[in-house]
């Protein structure tokens, strides 16, 4: 199954960032979007979302899903400990008791057994992000939106969230539409590459990356080849 | 028991030795009780209040003046505040009402009020003019102030709009209403004691202040100055302690 974004035009604050643009996405796999800075990435994550409306196109496939999201910030209430934080976004339908089970299970996934009554100011940055991590896979979705989360980030942290990460998608295999600049962290994450152009948007590069989530190590021939081809692409 | 004071403390203590003893100097000075009377004086003064069978009338009513001056205050301050800080355009509305309560002097208003209402409310009347204006731009401003990405985060994540309100707006605002209630709590005691002088309620530390005065009991006055010190301060300490109680995240 594909979800499609079909006949998209947006324009936002006087620039032309789509034009009669369509794009897929394969179901149960991670794609990763690369683009210059400013392309509209960002804005396509927020349309596929529903928090900006496109001024014309459809999305298909999309309509019954539901999405959770991690940000660049990890954007945790601070008033509120790290079992709080992941059992807020859980809504009304899910009883307490289910609650608190899922809370558990996904911060012994991220690795924060012992944290749980921590407050974020009290939590390293990384460990932050990695409480993010966990509310986007304990909240019931379909569809994992994920805009720069990784960026600002130190290569060994990012080496450690990008594990953390692989290793809970590998449970249910979400659908995760991965929106960066770096094409390291694509080559680390991605199923399949998308490379975007400067606005309007055309795809300039589409490649699927063989390799088990599991066993990449980028520094082989393949990668480095694909990550030549990648820079190149997005050079052009 | 040992008790063992900071360095910072001792320079605290140094400040109260050094107003004692000035205090002092001036007393051997002017060497009048009818100018300023000795401390040790003064302190016998004080703790013959408490002896006066009218102490808990004269400071339970000044306290409950500013208690219900206070949360009359506060529910002004919150609704108006909310609204405002929902509404831009109602803030616009609201900032040179605010700004004009502000600069009118207390003693204006106690003028005024003297004329409209009776001795009882004319205290709190203007406690409620002299603190609910600090609650009420705290709360706008702490709205204001409200992290737009936690709001948008909970937005995308289908968190009911009462939520919202309960767990990421009324959370970040709380410690500009606490340090709101603080500094209208400092002001509010001020007022209420000098409304309480020129209105001559039947009891209240204003108006037994003013009779001392009339009676040329210096030592009265600045007894009933420290009591008034006393209860401003526990009250501080109060809320100094339900904002650590309150606000734990930081």
């Amino acid at each position: 199954m594909s979800l499609q974004v079909k006949g998209l035009n947006k324009e936002y604050e006087g620039m032309l960032l789509y034009s009669n643009f369509d794009i897929d996405f394969t179901e149960g796999t991670i794609t990763c979007i690369l683009g210059p800075s400013g392309c509209g990435k960002t804005t396509l994550l927020n349309i596929i979302g529903g928090t900006v409306k496109p001024d014309s196109g459809t999305l298909v496939g999309f309509d019954k899903k539901v999405i959770s999201y991690i940000f660049q910030e990890p954007r945790l209430l601070p008033w509120r400990t790290v079992e709080q934080n992941i059992e807020f976004v859980l809504g009304k339908n899910i009883a307490s008791a289910e609650k608190k089970k899922i809370v558990r299970q996904f911060i012994q996934l991220v690795e924060l057994d012992g944290f749980e009554k921590y407050y974020p100011s009290k939590l390293s940055g990384g460990m932050r992000q990695r409480v993010s991590i966990a509310r986007s896979f304990a909240y019931p979705s379909d569809i994992i939106l994920m805009d720069e989360a990784l960026k600002g980030l130190d290569v060994k942290l990012k080496q450690n969230l990008i594990r953390t990460f692989s290793r809970i998608w590998q449970a249910d295999r979400r659908t995760v539409i991965f929106v960066t600049h770096d094409v390291d962290e694509a080559l680390m994450l991605g199923n399949e590459v998308i490379v975007f152009s400067e606005a309007p948007v055309q795809v300039v590069m589409r490649q699927k990356v063989e390799v088990p989530l599991t066993n990449r190590t980028i520094e082989t021939d393949y990668f480095k080849a694909l990550k030549q081809d990648l820079i190149k692409a997005l050079g052009s | 028991m040992k008790i063992s004071i900071t360095k910072r403390q001792g320079y605290t203590i140094a400040g109260v030795l050094f107003m004692l003893i000035v205090w002092k100097l001036l007393a051997i000075h002017f060497n009048s009780d009818f100018i300023i009377p000795h401390p040790e004086k003064t302190f016998v003064t004080t703790i013959d209040l408490f002896t006066d069978s009218n102490f808990v009338a004269i400071i339970g009513s000044t306290i409950l003046r500013g208690i219900v001056g206070f949360v009359l205050s506060c529910i002004l301050g919150l609704g108006l505040g909310i609204i405002a800080g929902v509404s831009a355009n109602f803030n616009a509305f609201l900032r040179p009402i605010l700004v004009t309560i502000r600069s009118v002097p207390v003693i204006a208003l106690i003028l005024l009020a003297l004329i409209w209402l009776n001795p009882n409310s004319v205290p709190i009347f203007i406690a409620l003019l002299t603190m609910f204006p600090f609650i009420c731009t705290n709360v706008i401003d702490g709205i204001n102030s409200v992290d737009k990405e936690l709001v948008q985060m909970a937005t995308f994540y289908r968190v009911s709009r009462s939520r919202i309100v309960r767990e990421v707006y009324i959370p970040a605002i709380m410690p500009f209403i606490i340090s709101g209630a603080s500094s209208a709590m400092g002001i509010g005691w001020r007022a209420i004691i000098i409304g309480e002088v020129l209105s001559q309620p039947q009891y209240g530390i204003g108006t037994v202040m003013q009779a001392a005065q009339t009676y040329l009991k210096v030592d009265v006055v600045i007894a009933w100055t420290i009591v008034a010190v006393v209860i401003s301060y526990v009250f501080e300490k109060v809320i100094r302690w339900s904002e650590h109680k309150i606000v734990v995240w930081i």
